[in-house]
């Protein structure tokens, strides 16, 4: 048991503890203020209680009050008690395909890990191709994204870090005093970071930004479709953050060659490699071959769930060993979200409220896509990105009619940059773990991150001007 | 004449320590009826003065007080007339004849001593019959052998059950002797104190020995203990070194300080204490020691040290009129410094500071009602709730993960 004393003045504390009640006691008065008012023009009774709904969980969201989880779970109770929709509509709603594809992402990744494939895998390349220190550091920022292509980039970061902490203890290097420590860690919070973008699998988000595309409009985005559009952003903000970490930055060491042997050592640890692991390889490569092909008629989430049976079915996991694996409170959030998300759009609630908030600012599909695509950048610095996605996207999709616009533009315009956070460590787990290390302080992440950051959002809108239209993203004019 | 004390009860308390009584033949069975904590019967003085007073050792057959029964009840009078008062007797707590479901006798296991009772879940102190065991016995362990025995956590719950049930006390003192170690016995005490805590809604105080690292004495007030005893016993450097050889060679004395020091910005005013034993130094450096504990915010509880035999370490002359103004310093400089002096209370064995009052010309004023007030049941209850209150508000699990802001 580890205690901490808080040894502030009583009263201090107090107050303190009276702020919390004091809080909710605003934020519900708030809420019910709202319910209460009369209707507005241009809105039903149902929309005005969904949108009291939303700010309520705004709030909650943004000041994390309460777990993320349990907004959502708030939102659910919420939803058939003022009537926005009826109590069956509201929990089928929960059984959303995007829910079933993210527990069976993360099942899959949990059985790749539990395999010790993904470990395997990141130190051969580590020791194959970090000859130098600037191709060790390259093969840690690649590495990292290109496992973040097909795990979630929250998996990787956790699963890479005690590698790159051992090479950096074996290089001699002091924390918060070397650069190549600093730019070690970067390239492990930034590879996730760029790589989780790249497809479904980086994160729970895009499969929530499509769940709740797919429930206000029935329109989805396929797998496939989904990475094709935001390739280019991908391979630029990798050459970028590669130029960063190499040119901009400097390396203050010459030889990795301790690092190579903590490398080879773990490497000789595992032994060869065993049944499990080529199993559940053969099974992931399997699945995303799958969701390529078959993943727009048979669905991606029966696709991931269909893999997780075979996996049970051939005994190549126990479900003892991937439940720590499975975060059922993300499931829970996602989930909640997405009948957020689903109510506002159904009750008319979504565009009044588009247009009430950003309806001025937002003048054409290319304004809308810069606008979205900034307010995303810099809340998904301060707040998890999945309730960035819960709190813009709904009202992005009301926006999106009024210049008949197809929604998923928009919904590419919150989803994608949702997850490129590179400035915060609360941001995301990558950058805490990386922050974590004392290799890098927040400072130099948030000095180093603007610059990604604002290149990202250039990119972003550029691929979107310009590359969209090519691959028949249409609507921008 | 011997001089005595029957005019003040504060005095008559500190002469009766210190000298003892002798018991008039006709109560020859003073033991059966009074409550005896350790060697002495416990008697209540006028104003409610409660002392335990030595009787039948060696050094008492000189004692110019006398016990016997008068018409209405006990007197206490002094030779050839000198005064005399009338005192009650403190019946002995009707669960001192019981027995836990294991068949040990509950006064095994614990001792009254008026306001609170101790229990000792492990009598065993390493120091017994070594180089390095203390100079006299100040505790509560049986000195007549290395006792082995562990009393269970059930046999102390009944115990405390007992106790509690029969309001023979407000408070349970769990104490512990030397064992090596980094936590001081806190370790071997927390599960004791937790069960206590889980089953009952009583105050609990910890006698033990300071920690080698601070976090211990955090995990004590987490755990539930409501005060402190880190015993010092001996304020000055080289009598401290010569009487307790063992704690200053395995503990040393500034790792008392810093131990008492850090306690003190833990705990609530007046619930971190040491003895500092009266008689085995100077009154000067008794002051001393008064001064300095009670700057750290540290409560000074003064026993007078008994003689035994075989064990004379006292200083001499050591009388009450030496002893009278140590007490009144001791109330004096707690009350200057804020302290609160309610959580030591009445306690047969000591004068407490709040009863150093009685050697002052003070009037009672407000600091009398409340402390009648945490003598009430009601007052007990306000203190056990505000202590767990505090706790409460204090204590956080450094181990809890703040909420991650994750998201897909």
């Amino acid at each position: 048991m580890g205690v901490e004393i808080d040894r502030r003045s009583i009263w201090l504390l107090l107050a303190l503890r009276g702020l919390r009640p004091g809080f909710f006691l605003l934020v519900f008065g708030l809420f019910w203020y709202i319910v209460s008012l009369p209707v507005p023009d241009g809105l039903t009774p149902e929309a005005k209680n969904a949108i009291a709904v939303f700010l309520l969980c705004l709030i909650l969201w943004v000041t994390n009050a309460i777990p993320l989880a349990i907004t959502s779970i708030l939102a659910v109770v919420l939803i058939p008690l003022t009537g926005v929709l009826p109590p069956k509509e509201t929990y089928s709603l929960f059984g959303n395909e995007a829910v079933f594809f993210i527990l069976g992402a993360f099942i899959l990744a949990g059985a790749v890990m539990h395999s010790g494939l993904s470990n395997r895998i990141a130190l051969i390349i580590m020791e194959r191709f970090g000859s130098s220190p600037r191709s060790l550091l390259l093969s840690i920022f690649g590495l990292a994204a290109v496992l973040s292509f097909v795990m979630s980039e929250h998996a990787v970061a956790a699963m890479l870090f005690p590698i790159v902490l051992e090479i950096a203890k074996a290089l001699r290097l002091r924390p918060g005093r070397s650069n190549y420590g600093k730019l070690l860690f970067l390239a492990l919070a930034w590879g996730c970071v760029i790589g989780g973008v790249a497809t479904f699998l980086g994160g729970a988000r895009v499969p929530l930004a499509v769940g709740i595309l797919k429930e206000s409009t029935t329109e989805t985005i396929g797998f496939l479709a989904y990475t094709v559009a935001v390739i280019p952003l991908v391979i630029v903000l990798l050459a970028v953050g590669a130029f960063v970490l190499t040119r901009v930055l400097s390396i203050d060491i010459e030889s990795v060659e301790s690092a190579h042997e903590v490398l080879q050592k773990r490497i000789h640890g595992m032994g060869k490699v065993g049944w499990s692991e080529y199993s559940v390889g053969t099974v992931l490569v399997l699945t995303i071959v799958c969701w390529m092909t078959l993943g727009t008629t048979v669905g991606l989430a029966t696709v991931a769930l269909a893999s997780v049976v075979v996996l049970f079915i051939f005994r190549l996991v126990r479900w003892k060993d991937i439940e720590e694996y499975v975060n059922w409170g993300v499931i829970l959030m996602y989930g909640g979200a997405i009948i957020l998300g689903a109510s506002l759009e159904r009750s008319g609630a979504a565009g009044w409220l588009a247009e009430m908030a950003v309806g001025e600012w937002v003048t054409s599909p290319l304004t809308a896509i810069a606008f979205f695509s900034l307010v995303t950048l810099l809340l998904t610095e301060g707040i998890s990105n999945a309730a960035v996605i819960a709190i813009l996207l709904p009202v992005g999709l009301g926006l999106a009619g009024r210049f008949e616009m197809d929604p998923s533009l928009v919904t590419y315009s919150i989803a994608v940059p949702a997850g490129l956070a590179f400035c915060m460590p609360l941001a995301t787990p990558a950058n805490a773990i990386a922050v974590s290390s004392s290799y890098v302080s927040i400072g130099d992440m948030m000095k180093a991150g603007v610059i990604m950051s604002f290149t990202a959002w250039v990119v972003f809108n550029l691929v979107a001007r310009f590359w969209w239209p090519i691959i028949g993203l249409g609507g921008i004019g | 004449m011997k001089t005595t004390y029957f005019d003040n009860p504060g005095s008559l308390k500190i002469d009766l320590m210190l000298r003892g009584i002798r018991v008039e033949e006709s109560l020859a069975d003073i033991e059966a009826v009074s409550g005896r904590a350790g060697p002495g019967i416990d008697i209540v003085l006028p104003k409610g003065t409660l002392v335990n007073v030595p009787f039948g050792e060696e050094f008492t057959e000189d004692s110019p007080y006398l016990l016997k029964k008068g018409k209405r009840g006990y007197v206490i009078s002094g030779e050839d007339g000198s005064g005399k008062v009338s005192a009650k007797l403190v019946p002995l707590p009707a669960f001192y004849g019981r027995k836990t479901t294991t068949g040990k006798a509950f006064s095994d296991i614990a001792t009254v001593h008026g306001s609170y009772v101790v229990i000792t879940p492990s009598p065993r102190c390493e120091f017994f019959n070594t180089s390095v065991e203390c100079r006299y016995c100040a505790g509560n362990f049986d000195i007549k052998g290395a006792d082995d025995t562990v009393y269970s956590i059930d046999e102390v719950l009944e115990t405390t059950e007992a106790v509690l049930k029969e309001r023979a006390s407000g408070i349970v003192y769990l104490s512990i002797g030397f064992s090596q170690g980094d936590d001081g016995g806190i370790e071997f005490l927390a599960p004791y104190v937790r069960a206590v805590k889980k089953h009952f809604n009583c105050l609990v105080a910890v006698e033990a020995l300071p920690p080698k690292r601070n976090r211990w004495i955090d995990e004590t007030y987490a755990l539930g203990a409501d005060s402190i005893l880190y015993n010092l016993e001996i304020f000055d450097k080289e009598l401290f070194e010569v009487i307790c050889p063992g704690r200053a060679e395995l503990i040393g004395r500034d790792r008392y300080i810093e131990s008492l020091k850090y306690a003190a910005s833990i705990f609530p005013s007046g619930t971190v204490a040491s003895h500092l034993i009266v008689g085995l130094e100077p009154p000067g450096s008794t002051c001393m020691g008064i001064e300095f504990l009670t700057d750290m915010g540290v409560v000074p509880i003064l026993p007078v040290y008994r003689p035994s035999h075989g064990r004379a370490l006292r200083i001499e002359p050591l009388t009450t009129e030496i002893i009278i103004p140590v007490y009144r310093y001791l109330y004096k400089t707690v009350k200057k410094k804020s302290i609160n002096m309610n959580w030591v209370g009445d306690i047969s064995m000591v004068t407490t500071p709040i009863e150093g009052r009685l050697l002052t010309d003070e009037k009672g004023g407000f600091g009398s009602v409340v402390e009648s007030f945490y003598k009430t049941r009601l007052g007990a209850r306000a203190a056990w709730g505000l202590s767990t209150l505090r706790r409460k508000l204090r204590v956080k699990d450094a181990d809890e993960p703040s909420e991650r802001r994750s998201g897909g």
